[in-house]
């Protein structure tokens, strides 16, 4: 049997920047994912904070980042657009787009140079608590079936969160919580400006919207994601069609297809517990309005990283010492996620008229700031009724 | 029985939605075990269409 401090399971963002600080604090770390090429296929549209860098405490490198991000334009049903870029307006974050086949892959290099061990083509098939707290997870590579035991075990694995579900954690994403994703990247692409990220929203994508994110000046990720209770028919579907209604990607080529789910939930209830934590996705750390979650899952994976080594360090790898992991991540993205998740019910919850008016209304206003907080008393303002269904969420 | 379609592109949508936990994801394959009872859920999350539930 492999003994380990610390075994992470999954090398997206999350679990190799939780590997890599884990490693950089002293304990010694196993990273692994089942996959050939750590970052492929992505599951992803590739935007990301620039403050994710910060995070990483890394420069950003222009081997992974496509393009760089001045804005976004928002866009009604009846094609009624609201352009809100930073030459007219002040942008709170702005960002990029990445490439996450090479940007993945690079974050697990970080994670071995700080000395975590990698194993690719791994899977993890199930796990056992021992008696003294420790979990034993069986691993296959190639037909071969091991078992690693380690002190601290963190589950990155994604919103299949297998990891969660066989250590009992409360962490199951509901149906209505898991935005099926799908999005093509093409080329041929008629942006009219290849440095915005472009919204559509209504009955285009029921519990989402239509996105188009730029990685070159015609090069463009254009996909969606449904909540497929509210939807007729399947995301693949109302991808095709917004594709080719959308004048920007009626000619383009598509040179890639990716699909994936996106637990858009908020926080799961149980991030942790005795030995073990979970970060990313498989711990719903995704914006759940915007369905973003690369800076998060980062965020998560540092804090989980950090606390790991810590508890290494002090040999005390109990759910109390552990609670610090979940303390930090609720302070850090908590409230936004539940103040997110409140907004994004009540934009699904507009029919394709009401979001027309409020677009034509957002037209007449001049932004000079602009927030989720400025979005929405703008919003307020333009559909009184929001204020009863959002209260004072916001103001 | 559940029926996976050729297109299936194993992203795991199904298996995060599964509450039984019973849906394997390997890289090119997609295992149901035993626990499986049919619910569906799976079906209605696939972004691809790629489950179907035989009668």
């Amino acid at each position: 049997m492999i003994k380990t401090d610390v075994l992470v399971i999954g090398a997206g963002p999350a679990g190799s920047t939780a590997a890599r600080f884990a490693a950089k604090g002293g304990a010694k770390v196993i990273l692994m994912d089942k996959k050939s090429e750590i970052g492929s296929p992505k599951r992803c549209a590739e935007g990301v904070s620039k403050k994710t860098f910060d995070i990483l405490e890394l420069e950003a490198d222009p081997h992974w980042i496509t393009r760089e991000i001045e804005g976004v334009r928002l866009v009604a049903p009846d094609g009624t657009d609201v352009w809100l870029t930073n030459d007219v307006i002040e942008l709170p974050e702005a960002g990029y787009i990445l490439e996450r086949k090479v940007f993945d892959k690079h974050l697990a290099m970080e994670a071995g140079r700080e000395g975590a061990e990698i194993r690719i083509k791994t899977q993890a098939k199930g796990l056992k608590k021992e008696a003294d707290g420790s979990y034993t997870v069986t691993c296959e590579c190639m037909g071969e079936v091991y078992d690693i035991n380690a002190k601290i075990l963190i589950g990155a694995d994604g919103p299949e969160s297998h990891v969660a579900k066989w250590a009992g954690l409360k962490a199951i994403t509901k149906p209505k919580h898991m935005e099926s994703g799908i999005q093509f990247e093409m080329c041929n692409a008629k942006m009219e400006r290849s440095d915005v990220l472009e919204f559509y929203f209504g009955s285009v994508a029921p519990g989402g919207y239509f996105w188009l994110f730029p990685k070159g000046d015609d090069i463009v990720n254009a996909g969606l994601a449904i909540i497929p209770e509210m939807a007729e028919k399947s995301a693949y579907e109302y991808l095709v069609d917004a594709v080719n209604n959308c004048y920007a990607t009626k000619d383009a080529q598509p040179v890639e297809i990716n699909v994936g789910g996106d637990p858009v939930g908020g926080l799961v209830k149980e991030m942790y517990n005795d030995n073990i934590m979970l970060c990313g996705d498989a711990a719903s750390q995704v914006n759940p309005l915007t369905g973003g979650g690369i800076t998060s899952g980062i965020t998560g994976g540092k804090y989980a990283g950090q606390v790991a080594a810590e508890a290494i360090k002090v040999g005390d790898c109990s759910k109390k010492f552990l609670k610090k992991y979940d303390k930090l991540v609720r302070e850090d993205m908590g409230h936004d996620m539940d103040k997110y998740s409140k907004a994004c019910d009540y934009l699904w919850s507009l029919d394709d008229d009401e979001l027309n008016n409020i677009a034509h209304a957002f037209q007449d206003i001049e932004f000079t700031t602009i927030g989720t907080t400025e979005l929405v008393k703008a919003l307020i303002k333009a559909q009184p009724k929001a204020a009863l269904k959002l209260g004072k969420l916001f103001l | 029985m559940m029926i996976v379609k050729d297109w299936c592109s194993y992203c795991g949508c199904c298996a995060g939605v599964c509450v039984r936990n019973c849906i394997e994801v390997k890289e090119t394959a997609l295992v149901f075990d035993e626990n499986c009872n049919e619910c569906g859920i799976c079906v209605d999350a696939c972004p691809l269409a790629a489950l179907e539930l035989e009668e």
